[in-house]
């Protein structure tokens, strides 16, 4: 299901000629070792990355893993504990979130009621002085920009819930910000809705040139609209890359967990050769590759991790290498796959994965049957937490 | 500590921070605490300004609890071996608080269910109104019209004798009934609104659920809203017995020669005694005791002070 | 019936009973403001009269009080109004543990009997003033003054209130979204939270000023040598009672009724507004809300009220109130006389009973009751100036004068009796 991340994000056409490019002055983001502790629990420990100027770049993580604190630290809402801030090559220590060039889009928007459309898109603008026709001009400007042309006159009650999202984007432009900072912005919308906006806010990313830095834990969101992904776990930052990298390269077993479905297969290291590794499994020896960043000697625990896409039927008389044993417990048909689950140790499940392609043959429930996992795609990881279910 | 100023003036900005703590300081601290102190440290000194105004701040100006003394037993001339006139208004305003609270808890609990459960939307606006505004006219005109309808002349005594039902008028001020009506009445809405905030969050599916278990009314009340009502009812409760035992305009308006009220005397030291610590002492006994009384009550049905509020 | 209906039918009557408890005593006071007796009674009816709301315009005292009252409720507007801002503020910013501390300290200034904050305002300035050693025209010493900071510190715990309840609807984030955006504390607290909290400012200003125009109990400590409307009405006890007082009460119940009655007005508009708003742009016409308004209670009873007012004003074209009140007087000095006269024959009668016993034949000429022994009790000159007041004298004409005389035949008889000695 997840094959297609594997895709490079299509070339956008911008055809439309009224829409300009907004070309900003986007800044680098540095978090230099910062630590963020509420009395006795610690949100945030050594995060330590640059986020390159003019990149769409997400946080992605399960709920308290620290992304919003970490959000709230970058905007200024919460002073770290230890380590720097820098925003466009300045330590941003000592300076409230006002001062600051980033504009925050709030999970539940944080729209000001009493006002208007087009008076929430130009509060920025009212509180620097800007005069009323100028603010009138840009924020129209904005509404365009966003695809909501003409709702400056409207009560914010009166708009949608996709509306309201593109008037918090507006909103946050008209700040002229360099870095523009997302917490979970689409979890309140329904599935059409989101996939819809998830395009728009590429889109508009592209067009304004601003850093976006993105926090969901959502990785569909995550992958699809970002240049690179940092994963993290309780306040960690388990691992940072493109999209491709952290599907296929996981770092850590709660990356390949998280990212995407695998199946895990846990065991102990008997074999370590140069990029590939044999781990005895409950299974059998199970060969898989190992990535160059990751170290594993002969006995350490380890786990195998198959994707449901890297699994294939074994048809008669092949393969002998990664073949596991098991039976069907039922099969799901999702449009463009069909999934098998299949029985697997102390109850765990396997699933395994095939692309509709029109071939695919529908089994009996309990029946027998021999998958094979690609030792080219198996991940060997040290072992460690997964992601919960 | 430090770091809380840190933050709060972080997130208020200078100005307004310095308008939150300063103004709420002034007002707690300098218009509320303070006062308080020097009342309770007034109740312990001569009254110089009657005896020797120059003997202020000299060596003879020393803590005394002679004022204290006095509510008790009285001057040292006394015959009785306590102050018995002092101490039993003292008491009887005491009590009388007590019963009128207890009187206008039966009065209020009924409307104020009622006007939660029971009242439909639109009569359920009108009674409130109806409610607040006798409580918009001026407490003291209200008491006036308490003095009208009973006094020997007065509406009531009118109806009665015409009615046959009594031959004489009774003097209904003199026999106290004029004061402790008018006091049931006067706090009727700090006893209604507090009941029925509480009652009107209880969820009526819970009332429905126990009258469909067959539970009779009463004990559907007795288990089911009184216990879920109980900070309404205490607040309420508090709220009335500290406003009837510190009344002052009603029992000098309605108040027959009979009822003295506790106030009426603090305020004769202060006015025609012209003893003011004196008066500061029998207002801080006042305050001493209501307070203890209300915290007892507060003890017995187990509710916490943040509870009680509008 | 069945044993619901009778319950539904007690409790109806229950809520009746009070409800005419509640209003009972108001309307018997405003009914007595008309009556032009000298003490406010319902009966006996005297005339219809509005004099009394003359007297209590020309009572000086009274207006003096009343314009300290204003002065004062204006100024606890300005005081407690920021003050309970303040207070509601910072309770939203408090930690869990501080949070209860602060809040019980401010809601025991409402708890604290109002004398007692009464008598620790005085002491306090007092003490104040003596340690500035300043005299005693100084503020600290001023009854207005004074008068002023004792109420606010109750006072100020009711906008507090009020303010809470108003902020507990107000989202947080939004602050924090103001500032993301680039404003400063005092530009958000400008636009953001003060025309949120606008209702809110309204209401409590309105409930600070009401409070303050009748509070007693801390004033009549604090006022010292000033007055206000309270302290005034409650010194009348000692002066004595007359209907003037029932009058204010029926304009102060005048107002209140009119007040809420506007506010209930303005509330449905509002109301119906924003539904209409929502719906469709088009500005809102004024007539379409006549009819709306016009089909509830309230609106029902201020025009049956109009109505009343309207007949009454007919049927006072053709009343007088100086004439009604002779009439009056005369009716008393009536009912008086029948009743001196049934006295008189009562008396009569013993006197021939007791006469008959005794055997003295005296007195049995007599038939007119005597002068002599009962003399001063019965002579019918002293019943005569007890009846008649000085206040109706000019008004009795040379005719009516006549009539008495027609009336009072004990004095023809005695003025007889004497020209016959």
């Amino acid at each position: 299901m997840f094959a297609y991340f594997k895709q490079i994000n299509p070339t956008l056409n911008i055809q439309d000629q009224t829409f300009k490019t907004y070309k900003r002055m986007s800044a680098d983001v540095t978090l230099e070792n910062i630590t963020v502790k509420f009395d006795e629990f610690t949100a945030v420990k050594d995060a330590d990355i640059t986020i390159k100027g003019g990149e769409f770049f997400s946080f992605l993580g399960p709920s308290g893993c620290g992304k919003t604190t970490l959000l709230r630290t970058i905007s200024g809402f919460q002073e770290p504990s230890e380590g720097s801030v820098y925003i466009g090559g300045t330590d941003m220590a000592g300076i409230g979130p006002n001062k600051r060039p980033t504009a925050l889009i709030f999970q539940n928007l944080a729209l000001f009621p009493l006002m208007s459309v087009c008076e929430n898109i130009a509060f920025s603008l009212e509180v620097k002085g800007v005069s009323k026709k100028e603010r009138r001009r840009r924020a129209d400007k904005l509404l365009e920009l966003v695809a909501l042309p003409g709702q400056g006159d409207k009560m914010v009650n009166e708009l949608s819930g996709g509306q309201r999202q593109r008037v918090a984007v507006a909103r946050a432009l008209a700040a002229e910000p360099e870095v523009l900072l997302l917490d979970e912005p689409l979890s309140a919308l329904d599935l059409r809705l989101r996939q819809h906006m998830r395009t728009e806010l590429r889109e508009i990313q592209k067009r304004a040139g601003i850093t976006f830095i993105y926090i969901t834990h959502d990785q569909g969101e995550a992958l699809t609209m970002s240049d690179r992904v940092a994963v993290m776990r309780e306040g960690f930052i388990e691992q940072v890359g493109e999209g491709t990298k952290v599907y296929d390269n996981p770092a850590t077993a709660f990356v390949a967990s998280f990212v995407g479905e695998n199946n895990a297969f846990q065991g102990n290291v008997s074999e370590v050769k140069s990029r590939k590794v044999i781990v005895t499994t409950d299974y059998g020896n199970l060969e898989a590759s190992l990535a160059d960043d990751v170290k594993l000697s002969v006995g350490d625990k380890a786990i195998v991790f198959a994707r449901p896409e890297a699994m294939t039927i074994v048809k008669r008389g092949n393969a002998i290498k990664n073949v596991i044993n098991s039976r069907v417990v039922y099969q799901e048909f999702e449009g463009n796959f069909w999934h098998l689950i299949l029985d697997g140790k102390n109850g765990a499940k396997i699933k395994m994965s095939q692309i509709n392609d029109g071939s695919t043959h529908v089994f009996e429930e309990r029946s027998e049957l021999k998958v094979q996992i690609d030792p080219k795609l198996a991940v060997a990881l040290p072992f460690g937490p997964l992601a919960a279910e | 500590m430090k770091k809380w100023f840190n933050n709060f003036f972080l997130r208020n900005g200078l100005v307004l921070s310095l308008y939150m703590l300063l103004v709420s300081f002034i007002w707690i601290i300098v218009m509320f605490v303070l006062p308080q102190i020097f009342m309770f440290d007034f109740s312990f000194r001569f009254n110089w300004t009657q005896i020797d105004p120059s003997k202020i701040g000299g060596p003879e100006d020393v803590y005394t609890l002679q004022h204290y003394k006095f509510l008790l037993f009285g001057s040292p001339n006394n015959p009785d071996p306590f102050n018995i006139v002092d101490v039993s208004v003292f008491a009887h305003t005491i009590l009388t608080a007590v019963f009128v609270t207890f009187f206008d808890l039966l009065l209020c609990y009924p409307v104020a269910y009622y006007l939660a459960h029971v009242a439909k939307g639109g009569v359920t606006r009108l009674m409130m109104l109806s409610l607040v505004v006798p409580f918009w006219i001026n407490e003291l005109l209200r008491a006036f019209a308490f003095r009208i309808l009973f006094g020997e002349e007065g509406s009531i005594n009118n109806i009665l004798v015409f009615l046959g039902i009594l031959s004489q008028p009774i003097d209904f001020v003199r026999e106290n009934v004029a004061l402790y009506t008018g006091l049931g009445y006067a706090y009727i809405l700090l006893m209604i609104f507090p009941i029925y905030n509480a009652v009107e969050s209880l969820d009526r599916n819970q009332i429905e659920a126990a009258r469909d278990l067959g539970s009779p009314w009463w004990r559907i009340h007795l288990r089911v809203v009184i216990p879920f009502a109980k900070p309404g009812i205490t607040s309420g409760c508090t709220m009335v017995f500290m406003l009837s035992a510190g009344a002052l305009a009603l029992p000098q308006i309605i108040g027959g020669p009979s009822s003295l009220w506790f106030t009426q005397i603090i305020y004769q030291w202060f006015n025609t005694g012209s003893n003011w610590p004196r008066g500061s002492a029998y207002a801080v006994s006042l305050l001493v005791i209501c307070v203890i009384l209300v915290l007892m009550i507060m003890k017995i049905f187990k509710v916490k002070f943040g509870e009680i509020g509008r | 019936m069945s044993s619901a209906t009778f319950l539904r039918l007690t409790i109806s009557f229950y809520i009746f009973l009070f409800f005419a408890y509640l209003f009972g005593p108001l309307i018997v006071m405003s009914i007595t403001a008309f009556n032009s007796a000298g003490f406010p009674r319902l009966s006996p009816w005297d005339c219809f009269s509005t004099e009394w709301f003359g007297v209590l315009v020309n009572d000086a005292r009274m207006m003096s009080g009343f314009k300290n009252s204003l002065i004062i409720g204006i100024a606890v507007v300005f005081v407690s109004v920021p003050i309970g801002l303040a207070g509601a503020l910072m309770l939203s910013q408090l930690s869990d543990r501080v949070r209860p501390v602060f809040y019980t300290l401010t809601i025991s200034t409402i708890l604290v009997p109002g004398v007692v904050l009464g008598i620790s305002t005085l002491i306090f300035w007092d003490r104040m003033g003596a340690m500035f050693n300043t005299g005693y025209e100084s503020f600290f010493y001023d009854g207005i003054f004074l008068t002023i900071i004792g109420q606010s510190t109750f006072i100020s715990a009711y906008t507090m209130l009020v303010f809470i309840s108003r902020l507990q609807r107000f989202d947080s984030v939004l602050e924090e979204a103001a500032l993301d955006l680039g404003a400063t504390n005092i530009q958000y607290f400008r636009k953001i939270l003060l025309p949120f909290l606008k209702p809110a400012i309204g209401s409590a200003a309105v409930l600070a000023f009401l409070a303050s125009f009748e509070n007693y109990n801390t004033t009549v400590f604090t006022i010292v040598s000033e007055s206000t409307l309270t302290t005034v009405l409650a010194s009348k006890v000692r002066y004595g009672i007359n209907p003037s007082i029932s009058a204010l009460a029926v304009i102060i119940i005048g107002l209140t009724l009119t007040a809420a009655f506007i506010h209930e007005v303005l509330k449905r508009r509002e109301h119906a507004r924003n539904n209409e708003q929502i719906k469709e742009k088009r500005p809102i016409k004024l007539k379409n809300y006549s009819r709306k308004n016009f089909s509830n209670p309230i609106s029902v009873m201020v025009l049956l009220i109009f109505v009343a007012g309207l007949g009454t004003a007919w049927m006072a074209k053709g009343y007088d109130v100086n004439q009604c009140k002779i009439d009056v007087s005369r009716e008393k000095r009536k009912r008086q006389e029948e009743l001196t006269q049934k006295r008189l024959v009562e008396m009569q009668k013993k006197l021939e009973a007791q006469q008959s016993t005794s055997g003295s034949s005296k007195s049995l000429k007599k038939s007119a009751p005597g002068t002599d022994h009962y003399g001063s009790i019965f002579a019918p000159t002293n019943l005569e100036g007890q009846v008649e007041s000085t206040k109706q004298k000019e008004e009795i004409t040379e005719t009516e004068k006549k009539q008495y005389q027609n009336i009072f035949a004990p004095t023809n008889l005695e003025s007889q009796v004497k020209s016959e000695d």
